[in-house]
């Protein structure tokens, strides 16, 4: 019989589920909103429809994410990092660093074989976060997703000062008010996160291979600003909002497989999935 | 600092009698107001302790108050105290919280703000500070204070050793700084003269001197019996077992309090007491003070089966004889010389590999000692002395000794608004799993 294994990213603002067999066989993206557990239910079962699939089916369920200990059916929480990690070797397997930058932190990670060897985080401020370009993007009245575009046809980067959000926020209105072009002060904001993740990656030892991770993978101008920084090519997956889901999955996998290799079935978890509601 | 929670399972039962010790402290300061003895605002790591025990001074400690009022998570009330009379939060919190009590204090003509925690600090009649290589609080720290008790005499007095530099020999530089030092500490004897208005007992000072060099000698040896597997005891409860090494060093109590652990730690070892359920992971506490408010992330590690069996941290005492201090009759002197080689001692084998300081190489002769599979670092916002130069440390560690997995945890040792529990214990949980892939490739 097939066997298949389930990854749920809990994140801050995204809520991504993958499922594997011998490769990647459903993926779903839903908002996560407040209510961890019933939205972990619900994009589960999005994700079994859509592979055809039953809970019953599934031989191993990780979380990962901020909210993985809100995941009642979930057989083994492990952090994002790992996740990452996993998820990132299996889809570029040459990277060597990981820049994820996520709704509310940004992480560097260092790997070799897809394990982790070190990690630097930033988490006390929304600087060099996903955050912080929503409050940007809502001060200029650009939509999120149209930043990394309207960036490209920049004629130069303004220069963004504060790295600070509140401060950086006023920077850009006064700056607009002055007749900056948007393109500019967006281009310029995003060479100060690339600044600040850059400083970051430097605690760890840098090289070549560097793949990006999480929302701000999405922003093409984002991911210039990172490759002019590193001075190399940033590798981008396919989808990478998906990646810690995916790795979470693969973990599944290797656990399963491990314990079988043992001799040993793992016991799944005797919380089941509860119905979701998709009226709400 | 010591917390009055209930004690941890499988902390030391030593630990748990350090509440009392450090009550003892704060309160023989409200005791000695009483008495009509001299009271002496004093800060750590100040090589003055046997000087104020000797002269019958009661040391105010600062840094302790501060970790009662972060333990307790009572501070905020005068860190907002002194942040009202534009005192930067950046500043130390150690200085700005006892700042802060200090001005509401003198707002109430002195009396003692209501629900201080354990029943507060006595106000000094002296302010005996000693300034340290790097931290510029431990020098204007007693100066600001005195803005607000204007009748209280300060004394700054000045602790330095020989810079490390890889390409000179230190030794030469040695004397130099022991002369330095041991005018200091003449200069705070005399201070104290004049303002207790009574001479130097110096045979008592030399019996207090000796009791130190005993007390160093106990504490580290008790210390070491934590290399066993499994550790009998951790950093979480090293950080309460220092109290008697830092608050109450000349004193017989100090020494025996390392007495009594000792013999716990022998009977723990003999019956294979560990800290944790089950020791799967030991890891170097390799610098930082930390957030006294969040001592309960040493139970989390330990309920990953991570155990600290040794930390840089409050570690200020090496084996007298390992120091090789010159023979001298003046106690202050060898006050000095202690002091001195405390520092300088690790600085050939700095010497002898190449890349290395001498910081870093007391982490590896850790790691080895003890047998640790990561280092946890602590950066602590506000301090700069102790937290500075952490990632560096960290890049040279695994530059020139090996890729060993290392955590940097960031908060503060006072201000709770720093600190977020969630993250930091998703920093542990993914520590953890780098020690599991390194430990699962057999490195
Ligand atoms: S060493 Fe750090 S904690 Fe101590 S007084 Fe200086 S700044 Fe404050």
């Amino acid at each position: 019989m097939k066997q298949y294994f389930a990854g749920i990213d809990i994140g801050s603002t995204m809520t991504k589920v993958a499922i594997v067999g011998d490769t990647l066989v459903s993926s779903v993206i839903g908002p996560t909103g407040p209510e961890h557990r019933r939205l972990a239910n619900k994009v589960m079962e999005e994700a079994l429809n859509k592979a055809g699939l039953d809970f019953e089916d599934l031989s191993y369920v990780v979380a990962t994410g901020y909210g993985r200990i809100n995941v009642p059916f979930a057989d083994k929480q492990i952090t994002e990092i790992t996740c990452h990690a996993k998820g990132i070797y299996s889809l570029l397997p040459t990277a060597e660093i990981i820049v994820d930058i996520g709704g509310q932190d940004s992480k560097c990670i260092k790997l070799k074989a897809g394990k982790v060897i070190s990690f630097v985080m930033n988490d006390k401020c929304a600087a060099g976060t996903g955050r912080f370009l929503e409050v940007i993007a809502d001060a200029l009245g650009v939509p999120l997703e149209k930043l990394g575009e309207l960036s490209l046809s920049a004629g130069k980067a303004a220069i963004i000062s504060n790295t600070c959000t509140v401060f950086a926020e006023q920077e850009v209105t006064s700056q607009l008010a002055n007749g900056e072009p948007v393109a500019n002060l967006i281009a310029g904001i995003h060479e100060a996160i690339a600044v600040r993740i850059y400083s970051m990656a430097n605690k760890l030892k840098i090289s070549p291979d560097i793949a990006i991770t999480g929302g701000g993978a999405k922003n093409i101008g984002l991911v210039r600003a990172l490759e002019g920084k590193f001075g190399c090519q940033v590798l981008v997956p396919p989808e990478p909002l998906l990646t810690g889901a995916i790795g979470a999955a693969i973990v599944g996998k290797e656990t399963y497989e491990n314990a079988a290799g043992r001799g040993e079935t793992l016991k799944r978890s005797t919380m089941g999935l509860q119905a979701a509601s998709f009226f709400s | 600092m010591a917390d009055d929670k209930k004690p941890r399972a499988l902390a030391t039962q030593a630990a748990a009698k350090i509440p009392k010790f450090v009550r003892g402290n704060m309160s023989a300061t409200l005791k000695a107001k009483e008495e009509g003895k001299k009271v002496a605002y004093a800060y750590i790591n100040d090589g003055q302790d046997e000087i104020m025990r000797a002269m019958d001074i009661v040391p105010a400690w600062g840094e302790s108050f501060s970790g009662v009022c972060a333990a307790k998570r009572d501070a905020e009330q005068y860190l907002q105290k002194a942040e009202s009379d534009n005192f930067s939060r950046s500043l130390c919190t150690y200085a700005t919280c006892t700042l802060g009590f200090d001005m509401l204090r003198e707002e109430m003509g002195g009396e003692m703000p209501p629900g201080a925690p354990w029943g507060g600090m006595g106000r000094p009649d002296m302010i005996i500070g000693s300034g340290q290589q790097l931290c510029d609080p431990r020098f204007k720290w007693p100066q600001a204070t005195q803005h607000y008790l204007q009748d209280v005499p300060v004394f700054v007095g000045s602790m330095y050793y020989p810079p490390w530099d890889p390409n000179m020999d230190h030794k030469g530089q040695e004397k130099i700084y022991v002369k330095y030092a041991t005018e200091e500490l003449r200069a705070c004897v005399s201070f104290c003269e004049k303002h207790i208005g009574k001479k130097m007992d110096w045979d008592k000072l030399a019996a207090l001197v000796d009791l130190t060099d005993r007390t160093w000698d106990i504490f580290i040896d008790t210390y070491e019996l934590r290399k066993a597997i499994p550790t009998p005891m951790d950093t979480g409860d090293a950080m309460n077992t220092m109290v008697p090494l830092t608050f109450n060093l000349g004193t017989q109590e100090a020494y025996d309090f390392y007495a009594d652990l000792n013999l716990e730690l022998r009977q723990k070892i003999e019956q294979k007491q560990g800290v944790a359920d089950e020791e799967k992971y030991r890891i170097l506490w390799g610098a930082g003070l930390p957030s006294w408010f969040a001592l309960g992330d040493f139970q989390y590690f330990n309920s990953k089966g991570a155990v600290f069996p040794v930390e840089t941290t409050y570690r200020n005492a090496e084996k007298v004889e390992r120091l090789n201090l010159p023979k001298t009759n003046d106690p202050l002197e060898h006050i000095a010389w202690r002091w001195v080689r405390f520092w300088t001692h690790w600085y050939d084998k700095a010497r002898n590999r190449p890349g290395s300081i001498p910081k870093v190489e007391r982490i590896i002769e850790y790691i080895e000692d003890y047998k640790c599979d990561g280092v946890v670092f602590h950066s602590a916002f506000s301090c700069r002395s102790w937290h500075a130069g952490i990632v560096q440390q960290a890049e040279i560690l695994r530059k020139i000794y090996k890729d060993i997995p290392v955590l940097i945890m960031e908060g503060d040792i006072v201000d709770i608004s720093s600190y977020n529990e969630a993250d930091t214990h998703n920093r542990i949980d993914a520590f953890i799993e780098a020690l599991e892939t390194v430990r699962s490739k057999g490195n």
